[in-house]
């Protein structure tokens, strides 16, 4: 597999050859990963559509480590030519979470912007969308964090109906209400 | 009297879509000045469910991203696991895997096929191609035991191996589509109707296309040829002789015709992977799937859908639960962004033609 990076290395070099404290490396077929600081993300993006041909932007994305306290920003782009996915990731601070707005550069990342804003709170001064995504009038920290506990938000916001709670065995429920015997074969299944 | 400006909320439910979205329009008379895409109806939390999933309690959530087309994202999560891990799928298991995908776009333009043609009423085509997509269905339950989501392609291969007897089934079924596919062109696009609604109707710029993000049909429709398995070959792609349907035009016409075109390209791609199905082994089987870990890492994985290039953003911290698992439907792209530049200036009555058009598919949007 490692014989045929030439393409990808190419990439590599191209790019460490522009931007000095950046780390680049050659993955795997088709995959170059480029590490930058956030400040630099921006003019790499740019070098990369406008002198290296990678003018589609496929993806962005974003995760959050919480054990180091940051978030990481993704931006996968793919050229027409090279048939090459770049990856551009950088590390941001998980307390002060800001990005800079790039919905100029490619104008789909407004609305990765306003999902990653929305999910997981990283704000993008400067930047233009309506505030609502996908959720609606959501009060709480934003869901996609991993210290957001999805059980602990079920538990505390909704209520389970009356005779659905959680782990009934409802079968054996209608049974008992309406005076009916299960039969030897089901009861194996029996829950309670 | 002048005429004020009017606002219409089009949808949560409307026939454009599979699924539930709404577009705020802004109209003057009947054409539109402005468009605002409202997503949030279909939201599921999927990958936050995932990151409580191991890795192969994720692939059953896959499938669910979109529901018309179930096999792409499972493709796509596959390939990308595969990548960090570095597993090999063996050769029978690409093909069956490449089976199931060409499979899954000859039932998911059959869909297209109701979808256009019931915007534009030409009722009959939708109700014929939604019955004969049935038989693709099927072929699908025999070979997965599902109808519609089949969790059958796994990272290292597929699920199971064929049952005795299907590669005929497939031949027949592949046969009696491909004749009834000459009816609902006769009903489809040689109709005055049809020909009308759709030229010069829902333009993409041919010199913004690949800036913007469009990918798939609406692509190729621009007279711009790319294609995920043309460019980044997956599976037995490489091996497979067919070619891209490339229309210039850029409306909803030239978009027609690239499906028009490609459905055929699916049939006989249908055909070459039946005939040519290597024996072997169908799945590099992973340890103990409950107990699973894939080395830290990410990776890309994408598969071409009939709407376009699906990916998965998949990052592993070497648990054996997945980190992040991102999806990039091409709905995303087409349903927000593009949808609403796309709608300015159109008919009210083109909306819900343009988004299938376009391959809107909401759930695929929020996840």
């Amino acid at each position: 597999m490692e014989t045929s990076l030439i393409k990808e290395e190419l990439l590599a070099q191209q790019l460490q050859n522009a931007f000095e404290n950046i780390v680049t490396e050659a993955v795997r077929k088709d995959t170059v990963f480029a590490y930058a600081s956030k400040e630099q993300v921006s003019s790499i993006l740019l070098y990369a559509k406008e002198k290296l041909g990678y003018k589609s932007l496929a993806h962005m994305s974003c995760i959050d480590w919480l054990e180091s306290d940051e978030f990481e920003l993704v931006y996968i782009i793919w050229s027409p030519e090279t048939k090459l996915n770049l990856f551009v990731k950088t590390r941001i601070d998980r307390q002060n979470p800001e990005m800079e707005n790039m919905d100029m550069i490619w104008r789909q990342l407004n609305t990765y912007q306003r999902e990653i804003r929305e999910m997981f709170g990283v704000e993008f001064p400067g930047f233009v969308g309506e505030k609502e995504f996908i959720l609606e009038d959501w009060e709480d920290a934003p869901p996609m964090r991993r210290d957001f506990d999805t059980l602990e938000y079920v538990n505390d916001t909704f209520f389970e109906r009356e005779g659905r709670e959680d782990k009934q065995d409802v079968r054996e429920r209608i049974a008992k209400r309406s005076g009916e015997e299960i039969p030897d074969f089901a009861k194996k299944y029996s829950r309670e | 009297m002048r005429e004020k400006s009017t606002t219409l909320y089009l949808g949560p439910q409307h026939p454009g879509i599979t699924g539930n979205m709404m577009v705020k329009l802004q109209l003057e008379g009947d054409t539109i000045v402005k468009a605002t895409t409202h997503v949030g109806y279909l939201h599921r939390a999927f990958e936050k469910l995932i990151e409580r999933r191991n890795w192969m309690q994720t692939t059953t959530i896959l499938c669910r991203f979109c529901v018309p087309e179930p096999d792409p994202p499972e493709a796509a999560f596959a390939l990308a696991v595969e990548q960090i891990e570095g597993r090999e799928v063996p050769e029978r298991g690409k093909y069956l895997r490449s089976l199931v995908l060409e499979l899954a776009r000859l039932q998911s333009f059959m869909l297209w096929y109701a979808g256009q043609s019931g915007s534009t009423g030409l009722y009959t085509v939708g109700q014929w191609s939604v019955g004969d997509r049935n038989y693709v269905l099927d072929l699908f339950e025999e070979l997965t035991g599902g109808r519609i989501y089949h969790m059958y392609i796994w990272p290292g291969g597929v699920r199971r191996d064929i049952p005795e007897g299907f590669e005929d089934k497939v031949l027949r079924t592949m046969d009696y589509i491909e004749k009834r596919i000459d009816d609902y062109d006769r009903m489809m696009f040689d109709s005055a109707i049809f020909q009308k609604r759709a030229q010069g109707v829902g333009i993409i710029t041919k010199e913004k296309a690949m800036e913007w993000g469009v990918v798939g049909a609406p692509l190729r429709g621009c007279g711009i040829g790319h294609d995920v398995r043309k460019d980044n070959p997956y599976d037995a792609y490489d091996k497979l002789d067919f070619e891209m349907g490339i229309f210039e035009g850029g409306d909803v016409w030239a978009r027609a015709r690239v499906r028009q075109f490609e459905i055929r390209q699916t049939i006989s791609m249908i055909r070459q992977l039946i005939q040519n199905l290597p024996s072997g082994d169908y799945l590099n089987k992973m340890p103990n799937p409950m107990k699973w870990t894939i080395p830290a890492g990410s990776a890309y994985g994408k598969v071409e859908s009939v709407r376009g290039e699906f990916g998965f953003h998949v990052v592993s911290d070497g648990s054996d639960k997945p980190r992040r698992v991102h999806a990039r439907g091409p709905a995303y792209v087409h349903g927000v962004s593009l949808l609403e530049d796309v709608l300015i200036g159109q008919n009210l009555a083109d909306v819900s033609f343009i988004m299938n058009s376009l391959g809107v598919c909401p759930p695929e949007i929020e996840r």
